[in-house]
């Protein structure tokens, strides 16, 4: 990974979360195949690295936001799906609502100062 | 919570953890690697890092680094059994004999009289001197009951002794109370069953009435509900039950019976002893104070009879129980806290001496990442292994010696009511034990070890490290330690040996073996006169003596380890004496054959016939002490004297025999007392022992005697029935106990600084090996090695002895109650104590020089 692409990369802290939440509401999901939605999502601007993924994924699980279950994927291997729970949608309605707030006060200000 | 839960899910099914984690990072690698085909691992990053940060999420950190420890622990100490052997025997050894000793003194003075806040109650002695109640008179009584401001409420009472007897069983020999009626009120306990006394059971003329203790109503009656009101005979007088105490209720101990005081008892006479309860907010010294003054007052208003009266205030407590013999327990817990403390500090030593040996490990851990705190908190897990399992096998050392403790003192004055079973109390301080000791002895050598410089300990190979010279000054300081504990330890255990000698080798001056003895009271309902006394009691030595294996019988008024009333006496010829600096001699009156019964030879002059002191007959008997005294270098036949209680008319006695010695006390049995003997008829009392010589075992003969005794008078308790080789054993029975114990002690400190002092000079001596080859390659003899060898041990011993002889002598005054013949700092005991420490110290260095010469230079050179 070259710097440019790295500094485009770069997550707003608190916003790994959201998004991961938010790629699994189409249905389950393992975590490379996460990944894959979150960079074909944002035209490859936004890659997640496994060093910060899986330990999202695993807080997530704690915190009873996203369950887990293994299962077969695609190609035939052993893969552990995450899937969206009551809570967890929840959750992403609150910061999904945050998040355009955040938003548009941002563009507001970028746009009038 | 469910996060909890799902996290101690995880923690049960770790190895499943693990894997899900690998195989989860794992597919995500072959996908990008199908991705990027083949350039995946790259881009992954550090994968095993990743795994780390995931797991540490699920687990708790903590418990398993704990579990690690543990594991860890278990299997360091496992490779070193030899350490873990003696360190966990030295401390269970150490730890189970403190809990034997706590059983035992906390349940001798946290005795539970069942009285509400006993602290409060308090007894006024006439003299403030004398640790027991002393009696008071009736009117004093009455008027310091009006005039104490400071006492909440006055009561008076006096034990005695009392022959129970009924339709239900056998008849007994039970402790009683007589009582003031206010008395329950002042110690704040109510009947469980039936009602308290009130002033009219006080009263002239009211029905006679008893109350019972639980334990009386249950083993006697079987707590039956409607003894209430029923007549039973204490003293051949009936009196009718009106309640039963609590079970708890020991007051004082032992007592089975209360009953209101006699109105005979409220004569001018000193008679009754006086307890109170402090009036709310008024403190002891503030009570006494008002004593003080009334004493004053009593002593203006008539100093004849209050001269040199002294009034004193104590707590009930203080004439209670052991607590008399406090000093002497607070010895013991000491000396046992001693025996501990070198176990601890052997344990400390044998630590210090491997972290030598362990820097070299640490280092390594240091500097691979395991930070500091982790390693302490490992080295201390070992220590709390350690003394945990110290603790367990402590455990059944306290079970075992708790059970020799309760078995050995049987024979002996220990009062019945201790309960030597193991309690709560007792577990908790074995516990607290335990792991305090696992943290005192691991907290120096973890701090001193998880602060090793990492760089010298790993170049040096393990073999300076760690500080070595202060690690070795602070092992010689231990020993040193160690050694003054053991010296005052050995000097007690020397004391008590001797005073145990002195005890056993006293003669007592009679034939011990084949004689029954038997406790006899006669009621003075029953047998008014002293002529129905005589009567009975010569008809019940005809009848016992006519019995096939009885060889004689007489009757003495108090056996050797019983109370001999002292009284002042009055030679002839001598001027009066002035009342303060009277001449005293403890008198006994015994029947004709008493002296043929002990065989005891007579030296000059006669026995007691029949006829001696019927009609006034004034002869007595003296011993050869007394005739020592009052008459030295004379013939004391034929001499007067007279001898009486204060205020009593005295006659002129003359002396008809002189005996030997006999010992009365065993407990001092050095103490030689004159003593003179007076004819039974002279002075008939209610309360004698009957002695029998017998030609079988006497024990045999228990059953012919009960049934002979109750055949004459069915009312008529059987009491202490014993032999009198029981009597003597139970007189010395302190002596043995007290002796084992601090035999036991000692020998158990003796080991253990034993084995403290050899670990610390053979440790020295491996570490030197390579210094010992150099000393040895330049030409230095055997001679020299084992000098150094043994400067190191010795010098430690010398140090401790120089410290520990002035203490030890200090220290085991406090030993003073028990010690017969001989004094704390006795030099024999001193030496013999220092000596066998020398012992030992050669012993420790002896081994540790022998591998120290047998060291090859050329080995010890390469070594390493």
């Amino acid at each position: 990974m070259g710097d440019r692409e790295q500094s485009h990369g770069k997550l707003v802290q608190g916003t790994l979360d959201m998004l991961i939440l938010k790629s699994l509401t189409r249905g389950r999901q393992h975590g490379y195949g996460i990944a894959q939605i979150i960079k074909q999502a944002s035209d490859e601007v936004l890659r997640v690295e496994e060093g910060s993924l899986y330990p999202a994924l695993h807080r997530l699980e704690l915190d009873g936001w996203i369950d887990s279950e293994w299962g077969q994927s695609s190609n035939n291997r052993r893969a552990k799906y995450y899937r969206l729970t009551a809570v967890g949608r929840k959750q992403l309605t609150k910061e999904a609502d945050n998040w355009r707030r955040l938003a548009r006060a941002i563009a507001q200000v970028m746009e009038t100062a | 919570m469910n996060r909890f839960l799902k996290r101690l899910r995880a923690l049960w099914r770790r190895t499943e953890l693990d894997r899900d984690l690998a195989d989860e990072l794992r597919f995500h690698q072959e996908m990008l690697a199908e991705e990027m085909h083949g350039g995946g691992r790259k881009e992954f990053g550090n994968p095993t890092a990743l795994h780390e940060a995931c797991r540490e999420m699920w687990a708790f950190v903590w418990i398993e680094a704990l579990w690690q420890d543990i594991r860890h622990a278990t299997r360091t100490l496992g490779k070193t059994p030899g350490f873990t052997i003696i360190v966990v025997l030295a401390l269970a050894l150490g730890i189970g004999v403190n809990t034997v000793i706590y059983t035992v003194v906390s349940s001798a003075l946290t005795f539970n009289t069942g009285v509400k806040e006993m602290d409060r109650l308090v007894v006024i002695n006439t003299f403030a001197m004398r640790g027991d109640p002393f009696p008071h008179s009736w009117a004093e009584y009455r008027d310091l009951r009006n005039a104490l401001r400071s006492i909440q409420a006055l009561a008076a009472y006096r034990p005695a002794n009392v022959n129970w007897s009924d339709s239900t069983g056998p008849p007994e020999r039970f402790r009683l109370m007589r009582m003031s009626a206010n008395g329950f009120a002042v110690a704040g306990v109510k009947p469980v069953l039936g009602r308290d006394f009130t002033a009219e059971d006080e009263q002239p003329g009211a029905a006679a009435v008893v109350m019972l203790s639980y334990h009386l109503w249950q083993n006697r009656y079987g707590q039956d509900p409607s003894i209430l009101g029923k007549t039973v005979r204490v003293d051949d007088v009936p009196r009718i039950i009106i309640g039963v105490m609590p079970s708890k209720m020991q007051f004082p101990a032992d007592t089975e019976l209360w009953t209101p005081l006699d109105s005979d008892l409220r004569g001018a006479a000193p008679q009754v002893i006086l307890f109170g309860r402090l009036a709310n907010g008024v403190s002891l010294q503030s009570a006494r104070a008002e004593v003080d003054t009334i004493a004053r007052r009593l002593q203006d208003k008539a100093p004849e009879s209050y001269k040199g009266l002294i009034v004193g205030m104590q707590p009930f407590l203080n004439s209670f129980g052991l607590y008399p013999v406090r000093g002497v327990l607070i010895a013991v817990v000491c000396a046992v806290g001693f025996v501990l403390l070198i176990a601890c500090a052997d344990v400390a030593n044998l630590m210090l001496a491997r972290c030598a040996s362990r820097a070299r490990e640490i280092s390594v851990r240091i500097a691979i990442g395991a930070t500091r705190a982790r390693i302490f908190q490992r080295l201390l897990v070992e220590s709390i292994l350690l003394s945990g399992s110290a603790g367990l096998l402590g455990w059944l050392v306290a079970v075992a010696g708790l059970r020799w403790f309760d078995a050995a003192s049987i024979n002996t004055t220990r009062p019945s009511w201790i309960d030597f079973s193991m309690n709560f109390h007792a577990l908790a301080y074995l516990a607290m034990v335990s792991i305090g000791t696992g943290i005192s002895f691991g907290v120096v050598p973890a701090l001193r070890l998880a602060k090793v410089d990492v760089n010298n300990a790993v170049k040096d190979g393990g073999h300076g490290g760690v500080g070595s010279r202060s690690s070795q000054r602070l092992a010689g300081v231990l020993v040193v330690f160690e050694v003054v504990l053991c010296m005052v330890l050995l000097s007690g255990a020397g004391l008590t040996i001797r005073s145990a000698v002195n005890t056993y080798r006293a003669p007592i001056g009679v034939n011990a073996s084949n004689v029954l003895t038997m406790q006899v009271y006669l009621p003075e309902a029953k047998y008014p006169s002293n002529e129905n006394l005589v009567s009975f009691l010569r008809r019940l030595k005809r009848n016992l003596q006519s019995l096939p294996g009885v060889d004689a019988v007489s009757l003495v008024s108090s056996l050797p380890e019983g109370f001999v009333p002292y009284y002042p006496y009055l030679l002839e010829g001598q001027p009066r004496a002035d009342p303060n600096h009277e001449s005293f001699v403890a008198g006994l009156v015994v029947e004709a054959d008493y002296f043929r019964v002990m065989q005891v030879p007579i030296r000059r002059g006669r026995v007691f016939n029949e006829f001696d002191g019927i009609g006034g007959a004034p002869a007595v008997i003296v011993n050869e002490s007394f005739a020592a005294k009052a008459w030295p270098g004379e013939n004391p036949l034929g001499k007067h004297f007279r001898w009486a209680p204060q205020g009593m008319p005295q006659r002129w006695l003359t002396v008809v025999g002189l005996v030997p010695d006999i010992q009365q006390n065993f407990q001092h049995p050095v103490d030689r007392a004159p003593m003179i003997y007076l004819p039974y008829a002279a002075e008939p009392q209610r309360e004698m022992v009957l002695v029998a010589r017998t030609t079988v075992p006497p024990s045999t003969m228990s059953e012919p005697f009960r049934r002979e005794l109750q055949r004459l008078d069915k009312n008529l308790p059987v009491d202490r029935l014993r032999t009198l080789e029981q009597v003597i054993a139970q007189g010395r029975g302190d002596a043995a106990v007290f002796v084992t114990l601090f035999s036991v002690f000692a020998g158990v400190a003796l080991l253990l600084a034993w084995a403290g002092l050899y670990g610390v000079v053979a440790h020295s001596v491996s570490q030197r090996t390579r210094e010992i080859g150099v000393r040895m390659a330049v030409g230095g003899t055997a001679g020299d090695i084992v000098r150094l060898v043994f400067w190191q041990g010795m010098r430690r011993i010398l140090i401790g002895l120089a410290i520990g002889l002035p203490l030890a002598g200090a220290v085991t005054f406090v030993l003073r109650a028990l010690l017969v013949g001989v004094a704390p700092g006795d030099p024999l005991s001193l030496t013999g104590a220092a000596l066998v420490l020398i012992l030992a110290g050669l012993l420790g260095c002896a081994i540790p020089a022998r591998r120290a010469v047998r060291v090859d230079p050329v080995v010890a050179l390469r070594c390493d």
